[in-house]
């Protein structure tokens, strides 16, 4: 698709002036960056400079072929054998992930999000102690909330909702209808609320009473009627 | 001996004329204006903002403004923000506050942001300035309730305390209590950062009670709901209100009486807090909805069905802050019904995970900006983007003066074509001619750069991450951006020679960061020897920086001019380099 943008890109003559060592302009657009890019490539490899925690390749497997210069950005890593000194406010954000698995693919202070907002963030979603598989997502123990994945047939979204948010089977499948009719125009009668139980096992939501419900739902499904 | 002219005012008549003049960009102009005109001023200036702290030293702005009665100072680099400026950096407010104490006991207001505050420093302005009114900190840290509590029982005319986003070590809630009973001049209240899980609610009610000025009151999470009926009843005339955690068991007593109390807040204009937000109690809200022309909903984890209830009922919107579950659904609602919306900051949800968990993407920021004719700031988090929704959005909304879009995934390419997402930042730079702020992220090349410095001609804070790919794209931004102040690079492929071909320009700008960027340690000395206006620091935690080969990058880098010279508080891995640096170029 052609995108009418019109933009008039500017003309080389705006390099004047760019050239340190008077070396002219066209040079200098020609090496582009690969000439810095190899300088700091063979730092590098040079064994006298620190290794860095991950390159920036490593980080990022999201890297075309088009991509011109071989990137080469140090990777500003929190050495995790230093002490903490004061509490959270040093926390990286690796180390206040959830999941161990996750924690090698974040990057420091990114997206950016200020601390305090994080910290909210991660109060509200903390990790189940001891707990290997995370269908149930996030639990707080102090009640505040409880994070379930609600995946319906058809729908490419798995959404999380905070069961605590709810008192009833009613307000619960009422807000479900409201969320996933959005996403896949359906008669309300023709889909069925089942849920996961703690020991694994698939059942029909709304027989046990409420309360029971909220302790034991570990993910829920909505599923097609065929009764 | 020069004649006065016969037509020049006397002093007092150009004193009173420059006292209608405010702004600290017309009171530097006219300070440029003539010597005399330079004295009148600097004796008249009452409000003093100084951008960096470390960009002149408190003798000197006390020396100049000798009878000023408000300060604001900034410390630490906007990125310190998101953890990438280490603790113990710098920004200790304690050596203004020491040296403003000893020139005048006047002062009336200070405002920090990003500065380390400490308890000594707190105790010290309660002590020092007899008449003082304002205390703003703003992402601050560094001290705890003791100090507010000094603060709160010697200030006796304080109006305003507000303390947004600070970390504060909550020893007790108890400082509340500090407030004398004959104390009653509060006008403006923001402990919403404050955690303390005991909070003194009978010396909070008791405060407010007598406070009958109070305007603006933002409790922290610990008020329970049930609590906040009986501090809105004392205070119907409040204008702004941030509630504490908005959950409580259902209870129809506490619903009518919380939807009573509220109904009766006819000045109320804008609500925050919602911490722990249930939709029971959400329509509690619904009659002062029709008023409000702010609404902070950024820790409601409610789902979009519920905002967009909620939404529906604020017509007069101008301010929206609201996490990522509104989906773009809600942003749709939202851009029908409120016409008057001038700034949107949409939060993502679920930040680290790896899927999207929401159905908010592109579409709701096009649907925003098509529908609001008033909107001009944006902060919106999402996963995916386009060219073609930046296009649309650029076209249907030239009168944004702030963009910032971060896509959560670094280098994203445009979803649709895959290509980088330059031309669709390039028409937001075109199009949004008086664009001040903006901010980048997806997969963008050397070319965003190209337009940002053809076109970006207004825009004064730029924010860059894993984008361009090399030296050319930081020099179109240097070179061609010329109301640029400040600027801030992480993970980008930027070396030492646009910097170095830019020196001068970074003197006109407030500061320079580059994080994780090609920078060497021989350019840094480099510009440090040959530019003395500039304090150029080298932040690096794994060692001094001369155990390296000189054409190593540096880890963070950090350029500011400053006329105070090298600072002398910093921490050891800090450098700065100087005339001094002792310079070899290999």
């Amino acid at each position: 698709m052609e995108l009418q943008l019109g933009l008039a890109l500017p003309t080389p003559n705006m390099l004047k002036g760019f050239d340190l060592n008077n070396h002219g302009l066209d040079q200098l657009k020609e090496m582009g960056g690969l000439e810095a890019w190899n300088k700091a490539a063979g730092c590098f490899a040079d064994k006298d400079c620190v290794k860095s925690k991950r390159s920036f390749e490593q980080a990022f497997g999201n890297f075309t072929e088009e991509c011109r210069t071989k990137p080469l950005l140090l990777w500003s890593g929190q050495p995790n054998e230093e002490e903490d000194h004061k509490d959270q406010k040093k926390a990286t954000f690796s180390t206040t992930d959830e999941n161990d698995a996750e924690e090698d693919d974040q990057v420091v202070g990114w997206p950016p999000i200020k601390t305090w907002r994080k910290k909210i963030f991660q109060q509200q979603q903390q990790p189940r102690v001891g707990r290997a598989e995370n269908n149930r997502v996030a639990e707080n123990e102090n009640g505040r909330s409880i994070y379930v994945k609600v995946k319906m047939e058809g729908v490419a979204i798995t959404r999380k909702i905070d069961i605590k948010v709810y008192h009833s089977y009613q307000s619960l499948t009422n807000s479900l209808i409201t969320m996933f009719t959005k996403d896949k125009k359906c008669n309300e009668d023709d889909y069925i609320l089942t849920y996961q139980d703690k020991e694994g096992d698939w059942l029909i939501a709304g027989d046990i009473p409420w309360q029971n419900f909220v302790t034991s739902v570990q993910r829920m499904e909505i599923v097609k009627n065929w009764g | 001996m020069h004649k006065k002219m016969a037509f020049s005012f006397p002093d007092e008549v150009l004193e009173h004329v420059f006292s209608f003049i405010q702004s600290d960009k017309d009171r530097n102009a006219v300070s440029m204006v003539c010597k005399s005109w330079y004295e009148i001023e600097r004796w008249c200036r009452r409000k003093v903002f100084v951008g960096n702290c470390y960009a002149v030293s408190p003798r000197m702005v006390i020396r100049r403004f000798p009878e000023f009665r408000s300060i604001e100072l900034k410390g630490k680099p906007h990125f310190a923000d998101f953890n990438l400026v280490p603790d113990g950096w710098g920004g200790y407010v304690f050596p203004w506050i020491a040296e403003m104490a000893g020139a005048y006991p006047w002062l009336e207001e200070i405002r920090l942001k990003r500065m380390v505050v400490t308890d000594e420093s707190l105790e010290l302005i309660a002590k020092s300035f007899k008449n003082f009114k304002v205390l703003v900190l703003s992402s601050c840290e560094g001290f705890s309730t003791d100090g507010l509590a000094a603060i709160a029982a010697s200030c006796k005319n304080l109006k305003e305390l507000d303390l947004r986003d600070c970390e504060v070590d909550d020893l007790s809630a108890h400082w509340l209590s500090h407030f004398p009973e004959t104390y009653t001049s509060l006008v403006s209240l923001n402990i919403s950062c404050l955690g303390s899980d005991e909070a003194s609610f009978s010396a909070l009610e008791r405060l407010v009670r007598r406070c009958t000025n109070l305007k603006t009151l933002r409790l922290n999470r610990a008020v329970p709901l049930d609590k906040i009926a009986n501090i809105l009843r004392h205070a119907p005339q409040l204008v702004e209100f941030g509630t504490g955690t908005y959950t409580a068991d259902v209870r129809p007593d506490v619903y009518s009486d919380l939807a009573g109390v509220l109904s009766s807040c006819k000045e109320l204009k804008s609500l925050s807090g919602f911490w722990d937000v249930i939709p029971d109690y959400l329509p509690a809200i619904y009659p002062v909805c029709s008023k409000l022309t702010s609404l902070n909903l950024s820790y409601a984890t409610i789902q979009s069905p519920d905002l967009i209830k909620l939404v529906s009922h604020c017509p007069n919107l101008q301010r929206l802050l609201v996490l990522d579950y509104i989906e773009d659904s809600g942003l749709e609602v939202l851009a029908s019904s409120c016409k008057d919306l001038q700034e949107l900051r949409v939060f993502p949800s679920d930040p680290f995970g790896a899927e999207p968990n929401v159905s908010l993407t592109e579409q709701g920021l096009v649907a925003v900006s098509l529908g609001c004719p008033k909107l001009q700031s944006v902060l919106y988090f999402c996963r995916r983007m386009s060219n073609e929704a930046l296009v649309t959005i650029a076209r249907s909304r030239p009168n944004f003066t702030r963009f910032r879009l971060c896509i959560i995934e670094p280098k994203t390419a445009d979803y649709l074509t895959l290509e980088p997402l330059d031309v669709g930042f390039g028409a937001i730079v075109q199009y949004c001619k008086d664009l001040r702020r903006l901010s980048l992220s997806g997969l963008l090349t050397d070319r965003v750069f190209e337009y940002i410095g053809t076109y970006a001609k207004k825009l004064e804070m730029l924010s860059v991450a894993f984008a361009g790919d090399s030296d050319l794209g930081l020099h179109h931004v240097l070179s061609g951006c010329e109301s640029l102040r400040k600027l801030e690079i992480r993970d980008c492929p930027f070396g030492d020679k646009a910097l170095l071909a830019n020196a001068a320009k970074l003197e006109t700008m407030r500061s320079l960061w580059m994080s994780s960027c090609a920078v060497s340690f021989a350019a840094c000395k480099l510009l440090g020897q040959k530019m003395p206006r500039l304090n150029v620091e080298v932040i690096d935690e794994r060692g001094p920086p001369d155990s390296r080969p000189e054409n190593c990058p540096v880890d963070k880098l950090y350029i500011y001019r400053s006329i105070a010279g090298p600072r002398f508080d910093m921490p050891p891995f800090v450098w700065t380099m100087d005339e001094d640096s002792g310079l070899r170029l290999s």
